[in-house]
């Protein structure tokens, strides 16, 4: 079974999934492309979560 | 060339693409690397399914006048679903970067993307030079009707049930996506990894190494909501379907043709098998000279 930590992060990924899932469907442009999907990713899953452990 | 009825951008394959490299990492008794194995299993439609459902470029619509011949046949680019392609590639892999890891784990994935395309009704070229299409005709090869209706197309059939295997079979996996599995498996199998931590770090790389499986997994929901909630596609899971699309269809395969690729895959087998029994037999020669 999966730890509580590793829950956590499938958790956020999931959150991440459905934003990126959200904006897809009314904008299927945004689904096309690889490279935006690591673009979203990498901003939501380590430079966004970076940024607020450097603030707070 | 044609003009296409709407703008349209560069796209891959669906999610199956996207998702096998997770399940030949697992289970590849070989050393695999997984940037160059994911790369070899886009490469097929890296630079032809932009041209299939075309480009607004400008003041330019591009797009093929014949797009099933263009990307599946030849003349066209059709060879790039070929096994001698990916041979081709990974042999100039080896030879450029030195990698013979690279090398075989870009083989593989290009051979995955290539056998996969044989499950719609075009099917691919896999024995090219030899151009007869091999194809199961699962699903409807769609790409000629243009993006849209060859997304709703594909989610609305055995294609879309396809990658839900993949995706279920992932989840199961769960562990293939875990930091531990990346660092013991993954980072350690190819230099690549340590080269890009000298500049990003660990979390970055991880979201790297999970970017396909969650772009493969997020585009098979979005697509299936965009089809089926918002336009209400119709779900046709028949063989060989949906059949409300109007799908394009490789001549079947005679006797003789069937018996010819049984010939080819026989003797592939042979020599993969005594190319084995010859590097067994050198590792063998060599421990004995060295005792």
């Amino acid at each position: 079974m999966p730890s509580r930590r590793q829950l956590a992060v499938a958790a956020g990924y999931v959150a991440a999934a459905a934003v990126y899932i959200a904006i897809g469907v009314a904008f299927t442009d945004f689904l096309l492309s690889y490279f935006v999907g690591l673009a979203y990713l990498l901003l939501v899953a380590w430079l966004v979560p970076a940024g607020v452990r450097r603030l707070f | 060339m044609a003009r296409p009825g709407r703008c349209a951008e560069a796209v891959l394959s669906w999610a199956a693409h996207d998702l096998e490299p997770y399940a030949i990492q697992r289970h590849s008794r070989l050393k695999i690397a997984f940037v160059p194995l994911l790369i070899g299993s886009y490469a097929p439609d890296l630079m032809s399914k932009w041209f299939v459902y075309g480009i607004h470029l400008g003041g330019l619509d591009l797009k093929a006048s014949d797009p099933v011949q263009f990307h599946r046949g030849w003349p066209g680019v059709g060879f790039t679903h070929s096994l001698l392609f990916g041979v081709v590639i990974a042999l100039l892999v080896w030879r450029v970067f030195g990698s013979k890891t690279w090398a075989i784990s870009f083989l593989i994935g290009q051979w995955a993307h290539a056998i996969t395309d044989t499950g719609d009704t075009v099917g691919t070229m896999l024995f090219f030079p030899w151009t007869v299409h091999v194809h199961l005709g699962a699903w409807a090869y769609a790409g000629q009707t243009g993006r849209l209706t060859d997304a709703a197309a594909y989610f609305s059939g055995p294609g879309g049930v396809w990658d839900a295997v993949w995706i279920v079979y992932g989840i199961f996996s769960w562990r293939v996506l875990t930091r531990s599995y990346f660092e013991q498996h993954v980072y350690t199998a190819d230099r690549f990894w340590a080269s890009a931590n000298r500049i990003f770090p660990m979390t970055a790389l991880l979201v790297l190494y999970r970017t396909a499986f969650f772009y493969g997994t997020s585009r098979w929901i979005a697509w299936s909501l965009w089809a089926h909630v918002v336009h209400h596609y119709p779900y046709d899971i028949s063989w060989g379907g949906p059949h409300w699309v109007t799908a394009a269809h490789s001549p079947p395969i005679t006797w003789a043709q069937g018996a010819g690729m049984a010939g080819i895959v026989a003797a592939i087998v042979a020599g993969a098998y005594a190319y084995r029994l010859a590097s067994r037999r050198r590792g063998w020669t060599a421990s004995r000279s060295e005792t």
